[in-house]
């Protein structure tokens, strides 16, 4: 029987106090999620945390299936209008201040909201969601070993003359038989030149001998995510530029992983990647940013990047870390594992 | 497939029609369907369309797919919404709009606050009718998920949990060219069969019961989505057969009912008459018949009692009448069906 996560409604609720509110109104899909589980489809439901309880307004559908299995919590059906239903419920309750979070409720929600005297806090659960509970993190880790495991065998299962497509299809087969949900993402197969492009979308290249290999993919174990990216010369003469280029790529990586710092923020992390690639005269092939967050969703809150100069990176924070070089029509080379932060440095998730 | 720039072409006539000059779109699934690429995350790419342009707020690294693939898109290396108000500025834009019920708040109230103008709904409009491309598109996702179902029940087992055999069904339809999932699978074996949004669990597979599933893959950017229930084993019981055969008149019933100039409600409340005069099962029926469907999974207009739509020719709409028997067992029959001037089109075949 499902139930609600006692430590996630804790921290939710010590957010709300420190706000000091005396309830939230959550409407994003991934945000429900945290808290219940994965009940509801997107859109199709209404949550207020408060001091007393949890209250939510769904699809009729939901309402017998959901007081059953969750006792603790108060459903009412409602298929129209649920931000207005929402209002009446908070009415009724009596609770004085209540927030919402503006990026998540659309412009139309937000202003009847605003109207029945309720506060916008932008990005309100970023903070509770970035920092990992004990669970979250065992997920986590469950959801890596997967994907390590599947990238050991995709090694052995490669050979010259299969397609990209198919070989996207071999690690999605792969971790789903290895207890994986499903993918995490779409799964980046990307031959020789089409590894120059950091967005490719896996198509129908043949691999032949002495081509670069660019394999981008994770999965989902128990709502949470894993994301590796590894890169190699198929067979054995790889170029000296591919060889100097992959030095360079991985180098960086384990410079930010040896030196970033709990408490800095993802510009001085993602500086610690960027620098170094710099240095070896690389800097305008690196398109994009170091890292980002990764949690129920695959990418979220922790972002390693230039313009995070002001949210720093803090105790079990999840993220990847994944510089790369992009020589266009070439080939590129991406390196990535993913990590939390703890007191003594990074740690990775595996 | 050939990225096509016809869904903005018909925005801007549709700006031109009713004497607006722009329009920003801001939800992942607007943006999705206007530049006709597949953006993977909200706030991954925003656009400002004007009468003569098309312009993408995205991140660099698109940039190099966008470049090949969308040559209609002006890319700006931007995600900031100021960026995309002083881009409106810039063009002396007068008569900007916004979508109001598919803008976020924080975004909607700076685009307000600097002129632009607030319109409920145009999106959700402009998806409604859907081209023959898009037909297209949608068509191949409902035939590869349609095909999915006969490999998938010749290879279950009994034995196999819900979540082993979503995996498996999500296989074939990857292998039969499926691009993604449309919406998470629901695989219900049993007595979870009477919940129709069942979460999947590890329950196994026994022999002599009813399996529910609701799945569709994705094709080009386009959804389908089909639902079966079936008895698995040799003898199902006499209940089953006379509720499953009762969903099938019902699904038959709306199929005919469902034609251009009716209204999207009329349908639905036909099946609740039929359902209740077959044995008072009425209330067994706890969900609306059906939805549009197109880049995301449930559009406009909805085929429910609340609905004060009309259908018309160019619609793609979701037939899905059930009967739920708590704790017992619950059947859905569902297709994919393109309302067409004459004569409907069942797609997921």
């Amino acid at each position: 029987m499902p139930k609600l996560d006692e430590a996630k409604l804790d921290a939710v609720r010590k957010l709300i106090k420190q706000n000091k509110l005396d309830g939230f109104i959550f409407t994003d899909y991934n945000d429900i999620k945290y808290i219940m589980g994965p009940v509801f489809l997107s859109g199709e439901a209404v949550l207020l945390v408060h001091a007393k309880g949890v209250y939510i307004t769904a699809r009729s559908l939901y309402e017998a299936p959901v007081s059953q299995d969750f006792p603790e919590v108060k459903i009412e059906g409602c298929d129209k209008d649920r931000d207005l239903k929402t209002i009446a419920a908070i009415k009724k309750l009596k609770l004085k201040k209540v927030g919402f979070d503006g990026l998540k409720e659309s412009y139309h929600a937000g202003k009847n909201y605003i109207a029945a005297g309720f506060i916008e806090k932008e990005n309100f659960l970023v903070p509770v969601r970035a920092a990992k509970t004990e669970t979250e993190l065992k997920n986590m880790k469950a959801a890596a070993k997967i994907a390590y495991k599947t990238y050991e065998h995709i090694l052995t299962w490669l050979e010259p003359g299969v397609s990209e497509k198919e070989t996207a299809e071999e690690i999605d087969n792969f971790m789903k038989l290895n207890g994986a949900s499903s993918t995490s993402f779409d799964t980046i197969v990307a031959f020789g030149a089409n590894s120059g492009n950091p967005h490719y979308g896996t198509g129908n290249a043949k691999l032949k001998k002495n081509m670069v290999v660019l394999l981008d993919f994770g999965c989902i174990f128990k709502d949470y995510c894993s994301d590796i990216t590894r890169t190699f010369w198929f067979g054995d003469k790889p170029s000296k530029e591919f060889k100097e280029v992959y030095k360079t790529v991985k180098s960086a990586h384990d410079e930010a992983v040896e030196k970033a710092v709990c408490g800095q923020t993802g510009a001085e992390i993602d500086d610690i990647a960027r620098s170094y690639i710099e240095a070896a005269g690389y800097g305008q092939y690196f398109t994009h940013r170091t890292g980002h967050g990764i949690g129920m969703e695959i990418h979220e809150e922790a972002n390693i990047s230039q313009d995070n100069t002001d949210k720093p990176i803090l105790e079990n924070y999840c993220f990847s870390i994944e510089p790369g070089i992009y020589i266009v029509g070439k080939f590129g080379v991406r390196y990535e594992d993913c990590f939390y932060m703890t007191k003594q440095g990074v740690k990775q998730i595996k | 497939m050939k990225f096509t720039a016809e869904k903005i072409k018909k925005l801007q006539v549709w700006l031109k029609q009713n004497r607006f000059d722009g329009c920003a779109v801001t939800d992942l699934d607007g943006v999705n369907f206007f530049s006709d690429f597949c953006f993977a995350g909200q706030g991954d790419a925003y656009l400002l369309i004007t009468l003569k342009k098309a312009y993408c707020f995205t991140k660099k690294m698109y940039a190099v797919d966008l470049k090949k693939k969308t040559p209609y898109l002006t890319l700006v290396d931007s995600l900031y919404f100021e960026d995309i108000v002083k881009k409106a500025q810039s063009l002396k834009l007068k008569n900007c709009i916004f979508d109001t019920t598919a803008t976020g708040y924080i975004a909607g109230t700076l685009f307000y606050k600097n002129g632009f103008k607030e319109y409920a709904g145009f999106i959700g409009k402009l998806k409604e009718i859907k081209t023959e491309t898009e037909i297209a598109r949608i068509k191949k996702a409902c035939s590869i998920s349609f095909r999915a179902y006969d490999i998938f029940r010749k290879k279950l087992k009994a034995g196999m949990t819900e979540l082993e055999a979503t995996s498996l069904l999500e296989n074939i339809m990857q292998s039969l060219g499926g691009e993604g999932l449309a919406f998470n699978t629901i695989m219900a074996f049993g007595e979870n069969s009477a919940n129709p949004h069942h979460i999947n669990s590890n329950r196994k597979l026994k022999q002599n019961e009813p399996v529910l599933l609701d799945y569709g893959c994705r094709y080009g950017g386009y959804c389908s989505d089909i639902t079966r229930t079936f008895w698995f084993g040799k003898k199902p019981s006499g209940e089953f057969n006379k509720a499953y055969a009762l969903v099938k008149a019902a699904h038959d019933l709306a199929l005919k009912l469902a034609k251009p100039s009716a209204p999207a409600c009329l349908p639905h409340n036909c099946v609740c008459d039929f359902f209740e005069d077959n044995g008072k099962l009425k209330k067994y029926f706890i969900h609306g018949l059906g939805h549009s469907l197109g880049t995301a999974i449930h559009e406009p207009p909805f085929m429910n009692p609340r609905t004060d739509e009309i259908l018309k020719a160019g619609h793609i709409i979701t037939i899905e009448p059930g009967l739920y028997f708590e704790g017992k067992f619950g059947i859905r029959y569902e297709d994919t069906v393109l309302i067409g001037e004459d004569k409907n089109k069942i797609l997921t075949k």
